[in-house]
């Protein structure tokens, strides 16, 4: 143990309380010595020196991993989900054949007939879709109207009566349904087994 | 510096201008005042499907049809085949050497089996007993039609069947006021839904004429929000009120009242 060291400790032990680190001037007591703590550190050890042909060598593999991770999740992602219900099964198209139903041809007067309906339909849908159209534009026209009339009255009310309506969301409808409900109703027992395919 | 000054004066100015506007508005206002009511058209969606058009049934139809000749044969079909044969091979006495085969059971059997726990199944009648008794209190009439509430007021001397309606008091907004009067009138049983904050019809009628002088109001203007019924039965007891479809509501509202509240109304 150096002599330095022994001091530096022996000040730790004095009562007065002096803060180490502080090298003051004093004049009117004289500070008789002072002493630099210990540094708690050690000199830094020499780096070892590693060949570069070893280090490149490492961080190719580390590349290579990661890209080899990415195309992995690459070539998942472009497989999609099958949907069985909309793939024919092979038991069927193997059987095709006997699955025929060799039904006799269509006369041509029910092909006529059958062009005639779907004129008939198109001009029925069409004539629905402009009735609508124009009903939509009705009510529409009704509300303009009213909030129009409203702003007259008041601009508070307005701006009031065209904030969005948060109650809207989420907006859940149900029906109309082909038959009524029956009421206190108590469905046969039965289980419910889910059969599709976990993905 | 000078131009930030040039542009807060004109801003200023502006607010000026906004303010004068305001101002020769509520000039307006306050020579002709009139009361703002909120009305709520409150509909009972259709609960089911209405029947089908003569050409609606007749593209279902072909459109089996087209269904039927394009399809093959399922399972199904080929096992019921194969049974008839099968039954028409024992039948002259020959002896089917497959094992599988099951002819205690057929096809057919099974199928007689179905279709008679289906016909067990009796749906739900579409006429209802409110259809039968003519109940236009109910809600479970007339499944297939939209219904709108209709209340018996007293609307001056008259008493008249109208949508409900309430006056608004300071403060609140049409909406709260449309709140308000459905709670009032069908009170908290019945769920009910108003759509949007905006009223969706509008209609306005002027006060007679010593009222008018008397209280100073030239007439009342109702705003309508539109509302859908959800659930529940009520129990309305004290009111004269009545769920009608479009034709009803067509021959029961006031002549010009009917015609601002079937503009909004979706046409069945």
């Amino acid at each position: 143990m150096s002599i330095n060291n022994l001091v530096s400790s022996l000040t730790r032990l004095s009562l007065i309380k002096v803060p180490t680190l502080i090298r003051n001037v004093s004049l009117n007591a004289p500070m008789l010595f002072r002493s630099t703590p210990v540094l708690l550190a050690e000199p830094l050890k020499k780096k070892k020196k590693m060949d570069p042909a070893i280090i490149k060598a490492r961080e190719e593999k580390k590349k290579k991993k990661i890209e080899k991770a990415i195309r992995k999740l690459e070539k998942n992602a472009r497989k999609l989900k099958p949907i069985s219900e909309c793939e024919i099964p092979f038991e069927i198209l193997d059987t095709l054949k006997n699955r025929q139903r060799n039904l006799p041809g269509i006369s041509e007067e029910i092909l006529e007939n059958r062009a005639l309906l779907e004129k008939k339909w198109c001009r029925y849908k069409r004539e629905q879709h402009l009735v609508d159209m124009q009903m939509l534009d009705r009510i529409q026209f009704a509300q303009q109207k009213a909030l129009d009339e409203l702003r007259k009255e008041s601009e508070q009310l307005y701006q009031e009566a065209i904030q969005p309506d948060l109650m809207m969301m989420p907006y859940k409808i149900e029906g109309p349904v082909e038959t009524p409900p029956i009421e206190n109703y108590q469905s046969p027992d039965g289980d419910y087994n889910d059969v599709s395919k976990k993905w | 510096m000078l131009k930030n000054h040039f542009q807060l004066l004109k801003q200023s100015c502006n607010q000026l201008k906004h303010v004068v506007s305001v101002r020769t508005q509520a000039q307006n206002t306050t020579n002709q005042k009139w009361d703002l009511f909120s009305a709520v058209c409150l509909e009972r969606k259709p609960v089911v499907t209405p029947a089908l058009t003569e050409i609606e049934k007749e593209y279902k139809q072909y459109l089996k049809d087209l269904e039927f000749e394009l399809s093959v044969k399922s399972n199904f079909e080929l096992r019921h085949e194969a049974d008839v044969k099968h039954l028409a091979v024992l039948k002259e006495g020959g002896e089917i050497d497959d094992t599988e085969v099951n002819l205690k059971q057929t096809a057919q059997d099974l199928k007689d089996l179905w279709n008679a726990e289906a016909a067990e199944f009796k749906p739900a009648d579409k006429i209802t007993d409110a259809d039968k008794k003519n109940d236009l209190k109910s809600l479970n009439r007339k499944l297939d039609k939209h219904l709108i509430f209709v209340v018996n007021q007293k609307l001056g001397d008259k008493k008249l069947y109208m949508l409900p309606q309430g006056l608004r008091q300071d403060g609140e907004t049409l909406r709260q006021v449309a709140e308000r009067v459905l709670k009032e009138t069908i009170g908290s049983e019945l769920k009910t839904q108003i759509y949007s904050n905006a009223p969706c019809g509008f209609y306005k009628y002027k006060y007679p004429a010593n009222i008018q002088q008397e209280r100073n109001v030239v007439g009342a203007k109702i705003f309508i929000y539109f509302a859908r019924y959800l659930k529940g039965q009520p129990s309305l007891k004290g009111i004269d009120y009545k769920w009608l479809d479009r034709t009803e509501l067509d021959k029961t509202l006031p002549p010009q009242y009917k015609s601002s509240v079937q503009q909004f109304l979706i046409d069945e």
